[in-house]
């Protein structure tokens, strides 16, 4: 399985890569929703992809309305791992499209339960 | 000052068969850290003197193994029995329950209030309209029954086991915290107890969550502790203890059955009277604080 | 003139804290309320903006910022490039909380970092200031609004 991060950090991509990593997924990065954009009209469609918010060029939330406009990405699980934690701002998210929602700061636990939740990893291996 | 081979030793074995937790060489200086505290607060010179208060002080031990043990906070924790709650267990009472329309359940030794929490959320979601429910949630400790009370979490907390649409759903920001909602906390109410201790007057329960805290006690007062809880589950009703957990070699008096990956324990009652009659009256003027 | 929202220590603490345990804590707890001189080394900070503005600033000793960005990146070598952006997420993470704790809506900027401090205009005010230690070196939060605002 391919998880696609996505986020303009290069240390939070690299916190993200070792976990999912060890989940077992293969994965792709891009700075920004551009670059993730990118990658899914190239054909490396994913099946997850993990989304910050705040990114210049493309922030997050509008790349999750880019994928849902899209029916040939509809299998693309998305979540957000993000700073944004008003209320507000998750339902925003939800609308938009995002499956999940991980606030950051969070531990390397929350995204394995999160996985385990959208059915994608059972005990720790991909499902 | 650190830890004798032989402390560590013992803690090391005690970890694994009461948690299942590994604190293999080269941990010593976790246990160190997670043990000094108590060491001091019960007023040992240090962790070897108070490890050897361990082997003979129950209470001491307790607070140790709780204090090694990371905390697994989580919402909906191991997930299973919730779906095995969703699937099996409410249907079943709701079924049972029809002429008095109320389902009520047992979060025993309910910490932070998550599992009673989480109870509450499927029940909102699967409670039909014109039914009530009531958890009650106890502890030992006043604090955590406050923090019950309260309902408030971390964002760490918050990133637990739940699914976001919950959180939206039940849960608003106070500060840097999430609070549930007030919908939640009526169904929940909050009372001291101690398992080990005779039980204060309390109402038949439909389902008892009994999760990970027998752990804490020797095969004896389990034993008292399970024949107090049988006494209290209706005939026709559920006792749910965690994962690793079963009354296979300490009770008879409960059967099993398997639901999925989950083992879920009912009183063995050779006559089980028929639900209509046998339950008898359900307290439903238990309201909460 | 309306007043200034400012967050609570206790909330500020909180956030730093939960930063600090998720990505870097392990054996080397976060220690509050311990200040010291802090050696000019990196510096990030986030801008606020929208219906409360403000700005929130790390501050940390070279050796600090090498160290967060070992952890962060999971590499034993460190290049500059490297330690700002590790810093940088610091800072955003942090930032992203407490806009959270403050009125919005509002908009949080991408993190500036520098080697040394970060400026701050002359019509600020300090209204919350962490001080902390942290693997045997100090370390700093602060948040700033406008004066005046």
């Amino acid at each position: 399985m391919h998880a696609l991060i996505i986020d303009d950090s290069r240390a939070m991509r690299s916190i993200l890569r070792r976990i999912v990593t060890d989940l077992g997924f293969e994965t792709l990065e891009a700075g920004h929703g551009q670059e993730a954009l990118d990658h899914l009209e190239a054909g490396r469609v994913p099946d997850l992809c993990l989304i910050d918010w705040n990114m210049p060029v493309m922030d997050g939330y509008t790349f999750v309305t880019k994928v849902r406009e899209n029916p040939d990405w509809r299998d693309v699980t998305l979540m957000m791992v993000t700073t944004e934690s008003e209320h507000g701002q998750i339902v925003r998210a939800l609308a938009a499209g995002a499956h999940e929602y991980v606030i950051k700061p969070f531990t390397p636990d929350a995204i394995v339960d999160k996985l385990e939740l959208l059915g994608l990893v059972q005990g720790g291996v991909p499902a | 000052m650190t830890i004798s081979q032989s402390s560590f030793a013992f803690v090391s074995d005690l970890a694994r068969r009461e948690t299942a937790m590994l604190y293999d060489a080269g941990k010593e200086y976790l246990v160190e850290a997670r043990l000094l505290p108590l060491a001091r607060a019960a007023g040992c010179a240090d962790v070897d003197a108070y490890v050897t208060r361990l082997r003979i002080d129950q209470a001491e031990r307790a607070k140790a193994l709780d204090a090694l043990t990371i905390n697994e906070t989580s919402w909906f924790r191991d997930n299973a029995p919730y779906q095995a709650f969703t699937e099996k267990l409410l249907p079943d009472v709701l079924a049972a329950r029809a002429h008095v329309r109320h389902v009520s359940i047992w979060s025993a030794a309910c910490s932070s209030g998550q599992e009673a929490y989480s109870l509450a959320m499927l029940l909102d979601q699967h409670l039909p309209a014109g039914w009530t429910a009531q958890i009650l949630a106890t502890d030992v400790s006043p604090t955590m029954l406050a923090r019950v009370d309260a309902g408030r979490y971390s964002q760490v907390e918050m990133n637990r086991g739940l699914p976001a649409t919950s959180l939206v759903k039940y849960f608003s920001r106070v500060g840097s915290e999430w609070e549930v909602s007030a919908e939640l906390k009526r169904m929940v109410r909050t009372q001291h107890l101690n398992l080990a201790a005779p039980f204060p007057l309390l109402p038949t329960f439909d389902i008892v969550f009994l999760r990970n805290v027998l752990i804490y006690f020797d095969m004896e007062t389990k034993r008292d502790i399970l024949q107090r809880v049988h006494r209290i589950v209706a005939p026709d009703g559920y006792l749910l203890l965690g994962s690793s957990e079963t009354t296979l070699d300490m009770d008879d008096h409960w059967g099993r059955e398997a639901h999925g990956r989950v083992q879920v324990h009912r009183p063995a009652t050779t006559t089980r009277a028929t639900t209509a009659t046998a339950v008898g009256w359900h307290p439903t003027a238990m309201t909460g604080a | 003139m309306s007043t200034v929202v400012e967050p609570t220590l206790t909330d500020v603490q909180m956030v730093v804290e939960e930063v600090w345990n998720s990505f870097l804590g392990g054996e080397d707890p976060l220690v509050v309320g311990a200040p010291g001189e802090v050696p000019t080394g990196w510096s990030a900070a986030v801008t606020v903006t929208g219906a409360w503005e403000g700005m929130v600033s790390v501050e940390l000793p070279a050796g600090t910022a090498e160290e967060v960005c070992r952890r962060m990146l999971g590499v034993e070598e460190t290049h500059d490039e490297d330690v700002a952006d590790a810093v940088g997420e610091l800072v955003n993470m942090i930032g992203g909380n407490v806009k959270s704790l403050m009125p919005g809506p509002s908009v949080l900027s991408l993190p500036v970092v520098a080697a040394g401090r970060v400026a701050r205009s002359s019509d600020t005010t300090e209204v919350c200031r962490i001080d902390a230690w942290w693997a045997g070196a100090p370390l700093q939060v602060c948040v700033h609004v406008h004066r005046g605002h």
